[in-house]
């Protein structure tokens, strides 16, 4: 596979930094895809006396508050919230490829509607806006991909509109138009494969975005509800062995930053490559 | 001792990642003594930016200058401390850029950006400098030197703005002054108003000027010698006149043959396809009473500030006939892409009448019939622009074919082929991507799309000014050539008066959206009869005579403030 | 340029009245109204139809949205943003001190993160790619990747329970005077600080490059302007005005930072009383912490088109001529 003439391989191993990031996010999709099949006790199952230490004899990382296997829950714990971020950030993407493509093209009042509607988002801090949903309609999983989608789309919209601007103003545009090609045509067709570099980069950082988001909430109390096993979650059930039992903190604490260091440095690497600029398409959550 | 004294210099540019050097200026070796003027002539890429700047020991990012010596004064300076580098520059040798919007500051205000020359080199107090500057202003003509002091970079016209940049490159008086593509971005009649402008103060000041320029006719105007670059390389040095009068190698050759000059003979008149029919039968194309207003955009300012854009295109009238060639002449603001937009559809008249075939097309282009849309092609300026950069050649050229007759699979393969034979290209550019090909190449491969259709009008707006001159003259033969193949009509828009005598049938010259001189081409340009025409004419051949002419004609004055 | 700003101003009344709609809509309208949303399943079961009916007709909630709307939007803008529905109590008076305490903290936070992102990102950018940069880029992009709820926890681990310097959790209360809520600011305000420093300065390290790259800084040098002079005189200021949007938004960030933090150390600011809300599905509550936020970011914003607007004469210009 060619993106602008480098190869994927290449891409990947752009730099130092990038190659750690692809093996971080490499290992942790490993995990979250057979930690099923891997896990030693049912991560919800009741199994042993609780806050047994780390290196016990059958349990390796200890017990939970409860008893339940730490490293079970531990290798569960980032499922629910990289699906929610990847299902709910991809959808934003996608949609948000067509509505930023087709505003830049058709402009007029129709931008200015959707430009708005962006600018409206923007304007609720990402946890306040959260915050809103889960009172209104109550807290699941479903809830909680659609919020994320719905909270990456504004951003999505704003970055990747501002990257077909630089398109449809160009000849081959007014080319296509001029030969009779539809609107949809003209979108999709011309305008959109032009975009995907963005489209491609804006995915990888938003997804790690949304899994700090995603546990941010869980470790408040307004994402992914128990008995589910989520680092977010962990942590905050930690809080109160802080002083008995600080590993109960810092194993989460360690998966989580793994995961969003090496998803961030890999997006960054791959913005590099690209050509892109991956600290202006950030945007505070 | 010279001057300055360039040996075997060698500078590399480094691709960030693979790491690899490419040399950009390969081993020059020159000399520039006291008060000589030195042009250096190259096409795009021949690296005469980067040898320009290597002279002031300076590199553009990723540059590295990886051998030879630049000896000024008798002394490397590649081997000066940074502070006496920086002592050097803006002091003793100074560089006027290409854009001098871009190479101002734009949040500072023009006259502070040359005090701060001169309170550097001068140490002089705010006030001389202040002083000084208005001084260095009024040298360089600007018209009102308090006012442009005061004024923001963009609050300038261009060519005012290449003045500010040339008083502040003048401020200390420099030794040598390296001018690099000084007037590129301005229009004709603006570029020599700068030129005679930086002819008088060298000639004032005794400084030594070194000319970095695409363009030989200016070389052969203002200097004394020349160096013609390629690839990296000095190919040919010598006497401007001669240069320019007997090249001595095959590129020279083909660079001074290549260019497109007013003062040539008019070409051989092509065999006219039924002069008779073309001249009772309704003109192809017909323009009468044209208007375009641009509208303003809709805004709460709007609200409290409504006044009228000026017209873009006032009362325009011309016809074109079947199988003939119809010059559009003017520079930037004169309303010739406006007008090529309209006849195409982009835009819709603001009023008079646009008749294509007898038939008014005034409509935009949603409105027209595919047959319209078919019979008129256009070609657009920038080559790689209009040609959609994720998709191969094959799908750019088979598109068309679909859209227009339906026609799909190997027989539209083979048209597409057919079409590139005729732009004298190989069958394997269908695979490629645009970015893979050279700009001519690009461009050859858009002219074969657009005739695809099988136009019966093709407008080419500014097709070649994004091209070497030496390219541009193979592009314009081939687009000459298929045009004859087929009989289709052309309204051939351009700035550049050289190309438009060798291609046009007939010529209009605009100004400032009004046509000021029309008529056959052997006409307009061997018998004007408005001064702004002559003006133009004189501009592009470079004729000792422009400033009277210019002066003897305050009205156009306006149009010479470049935009 | 008065004009332009009138416009900018405009714009984000604009918004703010969107802003009011979607928050209306998103807890009141859509999922039912405040009482649905309030009521779990149990208390259905328990309550009559007569019981629903009249607490709905207490509260208000038997008039149609559109009026309920205009006259939430009509108090929200004067303060008042409703009772709560469980003991009626002024929702204005609930989260005035909490809204003090938390643009205390804001307010702290954001002085000491500009300053210091402008500094880091200025140093990188101009030592590009150069070990001080490698350093930097590599730092920033771990400072921002973990979660603030990590680092504030991780800190509280180290200076709480390690080396006990701190108390673990904090215990003002809501009116705590603002001098002693400062002296438990430190770790809180570290932890945002952190992640909000690595953003920033990263975009700024963007856009000091781009500057730095620029045809005017190459005509400064080759005028012989000091190093020095260039940076401060033509870079800075290039660099900072593409920039300034984005910083405001990243007030979103910061106050999305706030709410973690102040659970994390029990900070007597509105992220408690947001949890709280949620948690007893107090929906005005929510509401109005929600509109406080975005009128906040939109102010925010303002203030930055306004810089912009003061700092480049493009800009300005270009409104003014059109």
């Amino acid at each position: 596979m060619l993106v602008n003439g480098k190869s994927l391989g290449a891409i990947l191993t752009h730099s130092p930094g990038t190659t750690v990031g692809v093996i971080l996010v490499s290992l942790h999709l490993l995990n979250a895809l057979f930690a099923p099949l891997l896990i030693p006790y049912g991560e919800t199952q009741l199994v042993g006396q609780p806050m047994l230490e780390p290196g016990h004899a059958n349990f390796l990382l200890g017990t939970d508050v409860i008893g339940r296997d730490f490293l079970s829950r531990l290798m569960m714990g980032g499922r629910t919230s990289i699906t929610v971020a990847m299902v709910g950030v991809l959808g934003a993407v996608l949609i948000g490829t067509f509505f930023a493509v087709s505003a830049a093209y058709i402009g007029g009042f129709y931008d200015d509607v959707i430009m708005r509607i962006v600018d409206t988002k923007l304007s609720i801090p990402g946890i306040l806006f959260v915050a809103l949903f889960v009172v209104g309609f109550g807290r699941s999983v479903t809830v909680l991909t659609i919020v994320i989608g719905l909270s990456y789309f504004p951003g999505a919209v704003r970055t990747i509109r501002s990257q077909a601007m630089t398109q449809v103003p160009l000849a081959y545009v007014k080319a296509a138009r001029l030969r009779g090609e539809s609107t949809l045509s003209v979108i999709f067709r011309e305008l959109t494969p032009n975009v995907v570099e963005v489209v491609v980069v804006e995915f990888a950082i938003r997804t790690s975005s949304a899994i700090l988001i995603v546990s941010a909430l869980s470790f408040l109390g307004l994402g992914i509800s128990p008995p589910t096993p989520d680092w977010g979650l962990m942590v905050s059930e930690g809080v109160n062995q802080i002083y008995q039992a600080p590993w109960l903190i810092l194993f989460p604490a360690v998966f989580i930053s793994t995961l969003v260091v090496g998803l961030n440095f890999a997006s960054d690497g791959l913005a590099n490559a690209l050509g892109l600029d991956a600290a202006r398409g950030l945007h505070g959550g | 001792m010279p001057l300055l004294e360039v040996k075997d210099l060698r500078i590399a540019y480094q691709n960030p990642s693979t790491g690899e050097q490419m040399l950009a200026v390969d081993g020059v070796s020159f000399k520039v003594e006291p008060g000589e003027t030195l042009g250096i002539v190259g096409e795009s890429g021949c690296g005469k930016s980067t040898l320009a700047r290597a002279l002031m020991a300076y590199c553009r990012p990723g540059g590295v200058i990886v051998g030879g010596e630049v000896l000024f004064d008798g002394n490397n300076i590649l081997e000066f401390t940074d502070e006496q580098i920086r002592e050097l520059r803006g002091r003793r040798m100074a560089m006027v850029p290409q854009d001098p919007l871009t190479s101002l500051t734009y949040h500072m205000k023009v006259g502070p950006q040359i005090d701060e020359i001169l309170k550097i080199h001068q140490q002089l107090g705010a006030h001389a400098a202040r002083l000084s500057t208005l001084k260095l202003f009024e040298g360089t003509n600007l018209p009102t030197p308090e006012k442009s002091y005061g004024r923001y970079p963009h609050e300038n016209s261009g060519g005012q703005r290449q003045r500010v940049v040339i008083a502040g490159a003048l401020a200390c008086q420099p030794d040598l002054l390296i001018l690099d593509e000084p007037t590129t971005a301005l229009d004709t009649t603006t570029e020599m108003q700068v030129l005679k402008l930086v002819k008088e103060l060298r000639d004032r000041m005794g400084t030594a000027l070194i000319y970095i320029t695409h363009d030989l006719t200016l070389t052969d105007y203002i200097c004394e010698n020349v160096l013609v670059m390629r690839e990296g390389k000095v190919v040919e040095r010598g006497k401007a006149t001669e240069i320019f009068s007997a090249p001595q190698t095959d590129y020279g050759k083909m660079l001074v043959a290549a260019i497109p000059r007013v003062d040539a003979a008019f070409p051989e008149p092509a065999p006219a396809i039924d002069k008779q029919e073309a001249s009772t039968a309704t003109p192809l194309l017909n323009v009468e009473n044209l208007s375009y207003r641009y509208a303003q955009r809709w805004s709460i300012d709007a609200l409290f500030n409504p006044q009228q854009e000026e017209l873009a295109v006032d009362n325009v009238s011309f016809e074109l006939r079947r199988g003939e060639t119809l010059g559009l002449v003017g520079e930037s603001g004169s309303g010739k892409s406006t007008i090529a937009n309209i006849v195409v559809g982009l835009m819709a008249p603001t009023s008079g009448e646009v008749a294509f075939d007898g038939a008014s097309i005034n409509m935009i282009d949603k409105f027209r019939s595919a047959e319209l849309r078919r019979r008129i092609q256009i070609i657009f300026q920038d080559p790689l622009s209009s040609l959609n950069p994720r998709r191969r050649i094959e799908s750019i050229l088979t598109r068309p074919l679909k859209i227009f007759f339906g026609m799909s699979g190997a027989a539209a393969r083979d048209r597409a082929v057919e079409l590139l034979e005729d732009m004298e290209l190989s069958a394997d550019l269908l695979k490629r991507f645009p970015r893979q090909l050279s700009g001519g190449q690009q461009q050859r491969v858009a002219i074969a799309r657009a005739f695809t259709a099988k136009p019966d009008l093709i407008l080419c707006d500014e097709v070649t000014s994004a091209l070497d001159v030496s390219v541009q003259a193979h592009v314009l033969e081939l687009l000459k050539g298929i045009q004859n193949k087929t009989g289709a009509a052309s309204l051939f828009i351009s700035h550049d008066l050289g190309v438009v005598k060798q291609v046009a049938d007939d010529t209009v010259v605009l100004q400032k959206g009004h046509i000021v001189d029309a008529g056959t081409t052997r006409s307009v340009f061997g018998d004007p009869t408005h001064t702004y025409t002559k003006l133009l004419l004189a501009a592009a051949s470079r004729r000792e005579d422009y400033a009277d002419l210019s002066t003897a004609a305050p009205t156009t004055a306006g149009a010479l403030r470049g935009r | 340029m008065l004009r332009a700003m009138i416009r900018r101003t405009l714009l984000s009344v604009l918004i703010l009245f969107l802003v009011a709609i979607f928050v209306f809509l998103a807890t009141e309208v859509l999922p039912g109204d405040a009482l649905d949303v309030y009521l779990s399943e149990d208390d259905v079961a328990v309550m009559t139809e007569e019981d629903i009916e009249e607490m709905r007709h207490d509260l208000g909630l038997d008039i149609p949205a559109p009026i309920r709307f205009f006259t939430w939007l009509s108090g929200a803008v004067v303060g008042d943003f409703g009772v709560t529905i469980v003991d009626q109590i002024p929702i204005g008076n609930i989260i005035f001190h909490p809204l003090l305490n938390s643009l205390q903290l804001g307010a702290i936070i954001t002085l000491i993160t500009m300053p210091v992102a402008f500094a880091i990102g200025a140093t990188a950018g101009y030592w590009r790619g150069q070990r001080t940069d490698a350093v930097v880029s590599t730092t920033t992009i771990i400072g921002y990747s973990i979660p603030d709820f990590v680092i504030g926890t991780v800190l509280i681990i180290i200076f709480a329970v390690w080396i006990p310097l701190f108390p673990a959790v904090i215990t003002a209360y809501n009116k705590a005077h603002p001098m002693e809520l400062l002296a438990v600011s430190l770790l809180p305000a570290i932890t945002v600080i952190i992640g909000h420093v690595a953003h920033l300065s990263r975009l700024l390290r963007a856009g000091f490059i781009e500057t730095m790259n620029s045809d005017f800084v190459e005509r400064a040098r080759l005028s012989g302007v000091p190093e020095r002079r260039i940076v401060w005189r033509h870079v800075l200021p290039a660099s900072v005005i593409p920039t300034l949007n984005a910083m405001a938004l990243y007030m979103a960030g910061v106050l999305s930072g706030l709410i973690v933090v102040e659970k994390v150390f029990g900070y007597p600011g509105l992220g408690i009383e947001l949890i709280e809300a949620v948690d007893t599905r107090e929906v005005h509550v929510v509401q109005a912490i929600a509109f406080l936020g975005a009128v906040l970011v939109v102010v925010m914003n303002l203030l930055a088109d306004f810089a912009i607007i003061a700092l480049d004469p493009r800009v300005r210009s270009h409104v003014s001529e059109r």
